[in-house]
């Protein structure tokens, strides 16, 4: 990582930016929602080595700063959701796309349809992961 | 699939909020299909995106709106490994990539 961010530095004019933006890996939660309310149902399953990348990232972040490439000027969390229509074509997703590093509970998944079951007609199931956002200005 | 990712265009809300990108040139790092930067290219001076994953790019490149065909260039590079010697970009964006 601090190899990549140092070829950053490399081709970025004197006072470029860099722009760091990253989903962390915990507390994704997942949500039934409808015009009237949203209701959390539980959260999708993180794995170590998830958690372990935004350690890593970070760290490489720090040790860039402290060798005086790039400046932190900025930084903020913000939510970004992945949404479907049922809870069925979520589990769907999350089997053929995410199966490689993170996983629904049953609990969750039970939860998730019968909260959707119950709610408004116009009910959607979603992620909601937390992504970090930073601004980095090259030290010249 | 009824996916929606992003529908309400946070990324876009942010990344705008922390970076001006007019007449910028710009280089994503990680570009995958293109999902981030055909929102924001047609703001930019010009866009390189780059990612390591062939399927993603050849993907990205059916995709490309014709809208911004001569604003972005996708190439296949290794972040650590960037295939620039004079190229130089005002704004760096790692998406989804460190």
């Amino acid at each position: 990582m601090v190899h990549a961010l140092e070829e950053i530095r490399r081709v970025l004019t004197p006072d470029g930016i860099l722009i760091d933006m990253r989903p962390l890996a915990d507390n994704w939660r997942v949500e039934v929602v409808s015009l009237r309310e949203v209701k959390r149902t539980g959260r999708v399953e993180d794995l170590p080595t998830q958690t372990n990348g935004d350690l890593a990232a970070n760290e490489a972040m720090k040790a860039v700063e402290k060798r005086g490439w790039f400046k932190r000027e900025q930084d903020e969390l913000f939510p970004l959701f992945y949404s479907w229509d049922t809870p069925s074509e979520m589990e769907e997703f999350v089997d053929d796309d995410w199966q490689d590093f993170v996983g629904l509970t049953e609990d969750t998944k039970r939860a998730t349809r019968s909260a959707w079951a119950i709610a408004d007609g116009d009910s959607r199931v979603r992620v909601r992961v937390e992504i970090l956002i930073a601004r980095w200005k090259k030290f010249s | 699939m009824s996916l929606q990712k992003d529908p309400d265009r946070y990324e876009m809300k942010y990344l705008h909020k922390f970076v001006d990108l007019k007449d910028k040139r710009v280089l994503e790092i990680g570009c995958g299909e293109g999902r981030l930067t055909w929102q924001y290219a047609k703001d930019a001076k010009s866009v390189v995106g780059v990612d390591l994953e062939h399927d993603s790019l050849r993907v990205a490149k059916v995709d490309r709106p014709v809208s911004v065909e001569s604003t972005v260039t996708l190439a296949c590079a290794d972040s650590e490994y960037l295939p620039f010697t004079k190229e130089k970009f005002d704004i760096a964006i790692l998406a989804w990539s460190l």
